[in-house]
């Protein structure tokens, strides 16, 4: 047999071996259903496969199926790298879980509005799993989480379009530097975590002094673009707040990209703006502790670097959390990037203190499908899984962040306790938009190494801003545009079902108002970018 | 042979017979198709599910299914310029000759708004389609919705004007954007003269005006109230309206959520303010 040929018929055989497995399995699936036509089936379904997660879950699973021997709860973890194709296979389908792990950027108004349930009407009645909580029994079940799920635009759990919930978050995560206790005692004498940043870079120095002196390289900091992303964000953000009050026209100590978007077109700030500079400072002075070709590496190939022992600390999510605790051979701390104190000579002026940590977001959010089969079920898995009780052991196994009032963060994750009292973030950068990330992420090795220079990074970046930061506005203005006329279909839908009972306050009212805001902020980037054209 | 054919027939008969039962009783369904179930898919943003009832609709009320066509067009994928003038047309049918009211007004709205942001038209003519409706009905709620796009219409799209003029076109229009019916647009109508009045950096004890106006309405949306309050208080600020700042800074500190990462930044703020008397 020719070679080509035989490459013909093996993919043949394995599509039909492909074929076949899946038939089987929907076939023993259907088949175990009928079979056991009395048990409810919940299958429940993400993407978190960091160790501890599923355990979690299986452990809540295993309490709810003692507590209703006639339901079975399946929990199917699918990689985050197929999630989407999945995702919508499933749902176009038309036989997807009944529970199913939600992110905006994945499901768009109109994938909510076709096959997800709202749930806010379940969101304002009473958790009867909180029955025994003296303090939470009353509350609705919206009430009963920590940030009590303010509707906000960015989070997963709610669609500003369509005013509804649709899913129900069960854990809450951090950006932490975790770190190799034993390699710190062996390099500082002591197992200390750094209070300011001063102490921050001292700590990295005597771990460079001590891989020279025990002849081994020991790289102070490890990571990938993914994990250094997180550290400079929070650099940056801790040391231009005041920059940041200042940019901020909208006079709402809220400095959106927008605003600092607008703020570069009138010009007042740039690369070389003082509080801008000591933000590009602080990062290549951390950056000097950063080993050259870094930028190359991806996020585990971080993590196994850590893991490995040849970076002492490294900076990731709570997320991260049960994995390193679980794979690494040596002790694991964890602390939070060193704040800039107003009165740090070097990085001071423009920082106000410790960034709050108020806002982070609730995570892990289960939506639950149309076509689910036992709705209330279902529903009822969610309240049982977010009650105080179920959300304590979730934080426990997991060693993320509890959602629901009153848990207690498990000693192990004592060091990713959110800061509630720090103030505004201020002037971020690298985050206006994808192109001034990926302006970052090219130069960042500029700001890394023992050759680490601002001025180098400023030179070779500073021509760049100009038109990728108007490309941003025009960008927003499309998005803008696209919304806007989208609401023009919807508001005539709610105008005629709400007409009758009064328009006051209505759902029409509401989502007009929403609509008058896009619109505005579309006008006024194109009002920006008539105004201040793109010099030759 | 002859029998082989019959049988390939009977074959094929049956389950054609099945299909046509289930045609005729999907189409006996959709005729049937309660006009209602049109406008919650649209309200859904589910423009084409929305389109096929609406065109399936019985035709009871031709000027209420025209409009929910035309307005499921605007959206249904994919979107093309031949759909937009078809939805112009079912407006011109719905508009003309019939009696002012609420589904004429609604058209006629509807189509200023295709000017303004489906098809982008030359100012003069979106300027015109709105006052049209205004006219119409200048008590009733679309109206009030009209007068605030119109505001957005002259604040950033007529350069013509110097900021100040834009400021004051805009605001003649307060009268028909704060009625009654629709109280949250009467307070995005204030926020939008106040918050253009910030973009073009003018910090006036006008713009604070409106905000106070727009707060006193009362969002239904808690944290646009929150953050109404924190707003004036930074406004009056940088105003030097020492008492005003402090008392809309002590409301924002009562009422802020939990996630508000900019409670200390403003305590903060108040507490220097409260030093400096």
């Amino acid at each position: 047999m020719k070679q080509g040929q035989f490459g013909k018929y093996l993919a043949l055989a394995l599509l039909v071996v492909g074929f076949g497995y899946s038939g089987w399995q929907a076939l023993t699936h259907s088949w175990e259903e009928s079979a056991n036509s009395d048990v409810e089936v919940i299958r429940l379904a993400h993407w978190q496969l960091e160790p501890g997660v599923r355990e979690a879950i299986d452990e809540i699973a295993a309490d709810y199926m003692q507590l209703h021997p006639g339901v079975k709860v399946e929990q199917m973890a699918i990689p985050d790298r197929v999630w989407k194709q999945w995702l919508r296979t499933q749902l176009v389908g038309g036989n997807p879980p009944d529970l199913i792990e939600m992110a905006s950027y994945h499901t768009s108004d109109e994938m909510l509005a076709r096959y997800f349930v709202p749930l806010t009407e379940y969101l304002n009645e009473r958790n009867p799993y909180n029955a025994d909580e003296a303090d939470l029994k009353d509350l609705s079940w919206r009430k009963s989480f920590a940030g009590e799920l303010v509707p906000d635009e960015t989070v997963h759990y709610y669609s500003a379009n369509l005013l509804e919930y649709y899913a129900v978050p069960n854990a809450m995560v951090t950006v932490r530097i975790f770190y190799n206790r034993d390699l710190l005692k062996a390099a500082l004498g002591e197992d200390r975590v750094p209070a300011t940043f001063e102490e921050m870079l001292e700590i990295c120095a005597k771990l460079e002094a001590y891989g020279k002196k025990i002849g081994r390289k020991v790289l102070p900091l490890g990571g990938s673009i993914f994990n250094m992303t997180k550290l400079t964000g929070g650099l940056f953000g801790g040391t231009t707040q005041k920059l940041a009050i200042e940019l901020d026209y909208g006079h709402n100590l809220n400095l959106t990209n927008f605003e600092g978007i607008n703020g570069y077109l009138r010009g007042h700030w740039n690369l070389d703006t003082p509080a801008v500079r000591t933000s590009l400072d602080i990062v290549g002075d951390l950056g000097r502790y950063m080993s050259p070709g870094w930028v190359q590496l991806n996020r585990e190939d971080a993590m196994l670097q850590f893991l490995q022992g040849q970076a002492a600390m490294l900076s990731t999510g709570t997320w991260d959390s049960g994995g390193i605790l679980q794979q690494a051979q040596f002790e694991v701390g964890a602390f939070r990037v060193p704040s800039i104190s107003p009165d740090d000579p070097k990085y001071g002026k423009w920082a106000l203190g410790p960034t709050s940590e108020a806002n982070i977001f609730a995570s892990l959010p289960f939506g639950l499908t149309q076509t689910s089969k036992h709705r209330e079920r279902a529903i009822d898995f969610l309240r049982f899984m977010t009650s105080r009780r179920e959300n304590t052991k979730f934080a426990e196994q997991s060693t993320w962040l509890p959602v629901i009032k009153g848990v207690p963060i498990p000693k192990v994750s004592e060091a990713f306790r959110p800061i509630s009292n720090g103030y505004i973030t201020g002037f971020v950068i690298q985050g206006f938009n994808s192109a001034s990330t990926n302006i970052f992420i090219q130069n960042v090795h500029l700001l890394s190494g023992s050759n680490a220079s601002v001025e180098t990074y400023i030179e070779q970046t500073k021509g760049l801003y100009p038109k990728v930061l108007r490309e941003e506005l025009a960008r927003i203005a499309k998005v803008n545009h696209d919304t806007i006329k989208q609401k023009d279909s919807g508001m005539t839908g709610f105008f005629a079902l709400e007409q009758k009972a009064g328009l006051a306050r209505s759902k029409f009212d509401i989502v007009a108002a929403k609509q008058l805001e896009v619109e505005a902020q579309r006008l006024q980037a194109l009002r920006s970018l008539e105004d201040y054209p793109l010099e030759n | 042979m002859t029998k082989k054919l019959k049988t390939q027939g009977s074959f094929w008969l049956r389950p054609l017979i099945t299909l046509g039962i289930l045609l005729a009783t999907q189409i006996g369904y959709s005729q049937k198709a309660d006009i209602d179930e049109g406008w919650t898919l649209l309200s859904r943003y589910l423009y084409r599910d929305a389109s096929v009832i609406f065109e399936q609709a019985s035709e009871a009320d031709l000027r209420q299914r025209d409009l929910g066509l035309a307005a499921s067009l605007l959206n249904e994928p994919p979107v093309t310029s031949r759909k937009i003038e078809q939805a112009e047309k079912l407006l011109a049918g719905v508009i003309s000759g019939s009696p002012v009211d609420m589904t004429s007004v609604y058209a006629l709205y509807l189509k200023a708004r295709i000017l303004h942001m489906h098809r982008e038209v030359g100012v003069a003519e979106i300027e015109s389609a709105y006052r049209i409706v205004i006219e119409k009905d200048p008590q009733g709620g679309v109206a009030q919705l009209a007068a605030s796009h119109l505001a957005l219409l002259l604040l950033y799209q007529r350069p013509d004007l110097d900021i100040s003029q834009r400021l004051a076109a805009a605001e003649k229009l307060e009268t028909v954007a704060v009625a009654d019916s629709l109280p949250e647009v009467a307070l995005g109508y204030y926020r939008t003269l106040a918050d253009a009045s910030l973009f073009y950096e003018k910090v006036t004890p006008q713009a604070l005006g409106w905000l106070r106006k727009a707060h006193a309405i009362e969002s239904s949306d808690q944290l646009n109230q929150i953050g109404l309050s924190l707003q004036i208080a930074e406004v009056a600020r940088a105003l030097h309206e020492r008492e005003i700042a402090l008392s809309y800074y002590q409301e924002f500190l009562t009422t802020a959520v939990p996630t508000d990462q900019r409670y200390h930044t403003a305590k903060m703020r108040m507490q220097e303010l409260e030093e400096n008397k």
